[in-house]
C-alpha cells in the first residue's frame, strides 16, 4: 500500500496491467518501444530518497518491478524444444573436441615406396621371458587382505550414461584439518540405499587415504552439510536404510559415529556375529586371517561386553550434581536423581540472597519422559535437555494408567528441563535415560518420536 | 610397496553393455579411471602399441581414448564404415590400424599423418567377425559368417581362402607369436588348427591343416595363444574358458565359476602365468593357469563385458 504514492511504481504497475490482461499482445508491442519516454518520466518527477533503483536503471529491459513477461511465456511453449537443443549443443561440442577422421576410399593406387614405407614384413623373433610387471605384484598382493568395500563397486555411477546418477560432494570430517576441507565428489547410481553410498565413499576413501583406518559402514553416518563443510548437527542422520532417491541434498559430510549402539539399535550383536562367517566360508578370499582383522573382532567384543555392562546398570538408582538451568537464564544446584522407574530434581539449598526463583523439587515418572539429548557443548560444560509430557501428572497409580485410552495421550504438550554439568557426567546421564527410555518404550516417547520423524520430514519437503 | 606409475603401465581395460570403459589397478581390483561409450556397446578394445591411446569398435565408428589423461571423452572419431565394427588391430610401429566389420570390408587406417587418404580396403562376401596380423606384418587373416577364412597379402593384394567347415560362422582367429601355428574357432565350438610356414620375402605363407577338436559345446567366441606360445586359450558361450597345451592340443585346464554365462574374451599375462577373462556376468577374472582357480575379480560394470585389453610391462 505504501506503493501507491511512488508514482513510478503506479506507472509501472499499469502498464504492465495493460500488458498482461491484453489478450491481443498489442499492448505489449506498443509499450515496449517507450524506454525513452520511461526515463523523461523519472528525470522529470520526484525521488523517492530509497527509491533510487539503480539496478532499475541499468536493466531496462525490466518493465515491472514484478512480473517480468517476455523472458517467460515464450519460452514456456517452446520448453520441449529448448531442452533438446540444449542436447543438441552438448554433443555437438562433446564432438567438436574429438577429432573425426572419415574413411576415404583410395581411388589411386599407392605406390611402391608407400607401400614398402607402410608395410614392412618382420620377422618374428622369439622373445626372451621378462619378468611380468603384473605378476610380480599381483602376487606381492595376494598375501594383503582384498578391500572390505570392494564390493560396493558396482554402485560407482561415474561415466554411465544411461542410468540415473546422484553425484555429490562429501566432506569427510575425520580427516585432519587439511584434508577435510575439500569435499570428495562422489557419483552413485540411483537406486542405491544411504548404507550402500557410504560403502562407496569409503572405498573412494580407502583407495585415497590409504594410511588412515577406515572402519566397517555402520560406524559411520550422513549429515546434510553446508557448503563450507559444516556439518547440520540439529538433524538426524539419513537413515542408512532408505534410497538415496529420496533425499535432495548433495552436499553431505561423513561422520564417525561417537556411540555406535545410539544409532544402530540392538541390532550390533547381531551384525557382529555375521561378520565372522566371510573369513570362514570365502574361497575367493585369502584363507589367511590376517592379525588386524583379529585385533578388529576383539575391540568389538569389548565394545559390546561394555555396552551390555552399562544397559544393565542403567535403572539403577544414581544421583548427580547438576545446574539447572531456569526460564530465567539462572543456574540452580540441584540434585538429580535417576533411576528406572523416575526422575527426581532435588534443589541444594543455599542461603544466598541472589535466588530469585526457589526451586522446588519435582518428581517425574519415567513413563512421562520422551527423550533425553544433548544439546550444546561449550567448552567446559555440557547442555543437555529433557523432555517430557506434562499430560498426567506425576503422581499417577498403576490402576490409573491401565484405564486410560490411547486416544487422550494423542494431544500431549512437551515440556523441557535444560541442565548444565561437566562432559562426562553429562554424556552418562543422557546415555542412561536413553537407554531406559529404550527398555521402557513408554506412550509419550513413541508419541514423541512420531512428532519428531513428521516434523523432520517436513523440513525435508520444504527444502 | 611398488612405484605406482610403473604400475600404470600395466593395463587392463574392459568394455561391454553398460556404455563404459573401465581401466583397472590390476593388483588391488579397484577400477581408477570409467571412459564413456555412450552410443553403442563395445564389441572390440586394443591397446596401441605404444600404450597411449585405446581403441573400441563400436557400432558405426571405431573410437580411440587417450590413456594418459582423464578425459572420460573418445579423442577420435574413426567414421565412414556401416553397421558393426568387429574387431580392431594395430601395426607393430602405429603405422596403420585395421578394422573388420559387418559390412564385409577390411580396412587399414593411416595413423601417422592427419588427412591423408586411407590405404587399403579388402572386401569380402559375408560380415567379417575377426580380423588377425600374423607377426611378420604383412599379411592379415580375415574370417567372415560364411565360414571362409581369407588370407589378404598386403604387399602385393594376393589372398586366398580357406574353408575349414561349411555352414559354420568363424568366430575368431589367433597366431602365435612365432607364426608357427594359426587357431580358429567357429560357433559350433570346433577348433581348426594350422600349421604355418612363413616362405621367403614376397612368398606367401603356406598354411597345414594340423588338428582340429571339439573345444566348446556351444559358441566358440574367442582364442588367443599364451606369449610363450605354449597354451592356447579358448572361451564359449558354454560359460567356461579352456586352456590347451599347443604341443598335443590336450586339455590343460577349464576356467569355470558358477554362473558366469558367456566368457567373451581372454587375454595373457606376459609370463603366460596367469589369464584375464571378461563375461556376461560383468565381471571380469583372473586365473591361474597352473592351478585353475580364480584369483581374482575386477567388479563395477553394470551389465555384461564382451571386451578386454591387456597390456603388461616387463620389470
Amino acid at each position: 500500500m505504501a506503493l501507491y504514492d511512488n508514482k513510478y511504481w503506479l506507472l509501472s504497475h499499469i502498464r504492465n496491467s495493460f500488458i498482461s490482461t491484453d489478450d491481443t499482445g498489442m499492448c505489449e508491442l506498443i509499450m515496449a518501444g517507450e524506454e525513452g519516454v520511461r526515463k523523461h518520466l523519472k528525470q522529470s518527477l520526484d525521488l523517492y530518497p530509497d527509491d533510487e533503483d539503480s539496478e532499475d536503471e541499468d536493466d531496462l529491459s525490466h518493465e515491472s518491478y514484478d512480473l517480468q513477461l517476455d523472458t517467460d511465456f515464450p519460452i514456456r511453449y517452446r520448453s520441449n524444444t529448448a531442452a533438446r537443443l540444449e542436447k543438441l549443443e552438448q554433443v555437438r561440442k562433446k564432438t567438436s573436441r574429438m577429432k573425426h577422421v572419415k574413411w576415404e576410399t583410395n581411388n589411386s593406387e599407392l605406390s611402391q615406396e608407400q607401400v614398402d614405407d607402410l608395410f614392412v614384413r618382420k620377422e618374428p623373433v622369439v622373445s626372451e621371458v621378462k619378468q611380468s610387471l603384473f605378476s610380480k605384484t599381483f602376487k606381492q598382493y595376494r598375501m594383503m587382505p582384498s578391500n572390505p568395500f570392494i564390493e560396493f563397486a558396482k554402485f560407482d555411477g561415474s561415466g554411465q550414461v544411461n542410468l540415473q546418477t546422484k553425484k555429490y560432494r562429501i566432506f569427510l570430517t575425520m580427516l585432519p584439518e587439511h584434508q577435510r576441507n575439500y569435499p570428495m565428489n562422489i557419483c552413485c547410481i540411483g537406486s542405491a540405499k544411504v548404507s550402500e553410498l557410504i560403502g562407496l565413499i569409503l572405498l573412494k576413501c580407502s583407495t585415497m587415504y590409504e594410511d588412515y583406518h577406515w572402519k566397517p559402514v555402520t560406524t559411520y553416518g550422513l549429515y546434510i552439510t553446508e557448503e563450507d563443510g559444516e556439518v547440520d548437527r540439529d538433524l538426524p542422520c539419513l537413515d542408512a536404510r532408505e534410497n538415496i532417491s529420496k533425499f535432495g541434498f548433495h552436499c553431505l559430510g561423513l561422520v564417525e559415529h561417537t556411540d555406535p549402539t545410539k544409532y544402530v539399535s540392538f541390532d550390533t550383536s547381531e551384525s557382529v556375529i555375521i561378520m565372522r562367517s566371510p573369513f570362514n566360508t570365502s574361497d575367493k578370499k585369502s584363507k589367511d586371517i590376517s592379525k588386524s582383522d583379529q585385533e578388529k573382532q576383539i575391540t568389538t567384543d569389548l565394545h559390546l561386553m561394555d555396552v551390555h555392562k552399562r544397559a544393565m546398570e542403567a535403572p539403577l538408582y544414581k544421583s548427580y550434581k547438576v545446574y539447572m538451568i531456569t526460564k530465567m537464564r539462572a543456574k540452580t544446584e540441584i540434585h538429580l536423581g535417576i533411576s528406572g522407574e523416575k526422575i527426581e530434581i532435588d534443589p541444594v539449598q543455599k542461603n544466598s540472597k541472589f535466588v530469585l526463583v526457589k526451586q522446588k523439587p519435582i518428581n517425574h515418572d519415567m513413563d512421562m519422559i520422551a527423550w533425553c539429548e544433548t544439546v550444546d557443548v561449550k567448552s567446559n560444560r555440557t547442555i543437555f535437555r529433557i523432555i517430557y509430557s506434562q499430560n498426567f501428572g506425576s503422581s499417577s497409580a498403576p490402576e490409573n494408567v491401565s484405564t486410560f485410552s490411547p486416544t487422550l495421550q494423542t494431544s500431549a504438550s512437551f515440556k523441557s528441563y535444560d541442565f548444565e554439568a561437566e562432559h562426562e557426567t553429562a554424556e552418562e546421564i543422557v546415555y542412561k535415560i536413553s537407554l531406559i527410555l529404550e527398555l521402557r518404550s513408554s506412550d509419550t516417547r513413541k508419541e514423541y518420536l512420531a512428532a519428531q520423524e513428521r516434523r523432520y520430514y517436513k523440513k525435508k519437503a520444504l527444502i | 610397496m611398488f612405484d605406482k606409475s610403473e604400475m600404470d603401465q600395466v593395463l587392463l581395460a574392459t568394455g561391454g553393455y553398460d556404455h563404459t570403459i573401465k581401466l583397472w589397478h590390476t593388483h588391488s581390483g579397484i577400477c581408477y579411471r570409467t571412459m564413456q561409450h555412450a552410443e553403442s556397446q563395445v564389441n572390440a578394445l586394443e591397446i596401441t602399441p605404444d600404450k597411449q591411446l585405446i581403441a573400441a569398435a563400436s557400432y558405426q565408428h571405431i573410437y580411440m581414448y587417450d590413456l594418459n589423461s582423464n578425459n572420460p571423452n573418445a579423442i577420435v572419431n574413426y567414421d565412414g564404415t556401416t553397421k558393426n565394427v568387429t574387431d580392431v588391430g594395430f601395426q607393430v610401429d602405429g603405422k596403420w590400424m585395421y578394422s573388420g566389420g559387418e559390412d564385409c570390408r577390411v580396412r587399414l587406417w593411416d595413423l601417422r599423418s592427419k588427412g591423408t587418404q586411407c590405404p587399403k580396403i579388402f572386401e569380402v562376401l559375408a560380415p567379417v567377425t575377426c580380423v588377425c596380423l600374423h607377426p611378420n606384418q604383412v599379411e592379415l587373416f580375415v574370417g567372415d559368417q560364411s565360414g571362409i577364412i581369407h588370407r589378404w597379402d598386403l604387399k602385393t593384394d594376393h589372398n586366398e581362402q580357406l574353408i575349414p567347415e561349411s555352414d559354420a560362422m568363424i568366430l575368431d582367429i589367433a597366431i602365435d607369436p612365432l607364426g608357427t601355428h594359426m587357431a580358429a574357432v567357429n560357433n559350433k565350438g570346433r577348433c581348426y588348427i594350422w600349421s604355418l610356414k612363413s616362405g621367403k620375402i614376397d612368398e606367401p605363407t603356406k598354411m597345414n591343416p594340423k588338428h582340429k577338436f571339439e573345444a566348446h559345446k556351444r559358441h566358440a567366441l574367442k582364442c588367443e595363444f599364451s606369449p610363450d606360445s605354449r597354451y592356447l586359450v579358448t572361451t564359449s558361450a558354454d560359460q567356461t574358458a579352456k586352456i590347451w597345451n599347443t604341443g598335443d592340443f590336450s586339455l590343460r585346464q577349464e576356467l569355470k565359476v558358477e554362473n558366469q554365462r558367456w566368457v567373451w574374451d581372454a587375454a595373457f599375462s606376459s609370463d603366460s602365468q596367469y589369464v584375464f577373462t571378461a563375461s556376461s556376468d560383468g565381471c571380469a577374472k583372473i586365473w591361474n593357469i597352473e592351478t585353475g582357480s580364480m584369483e581374482k575379480e575386477y567388479a563395477g560394470h553394470q551389465k555384461a563385458i564382451t571386451a578386454l585389453a591387456f597390456r603388461d610391462c616387463a620389470v
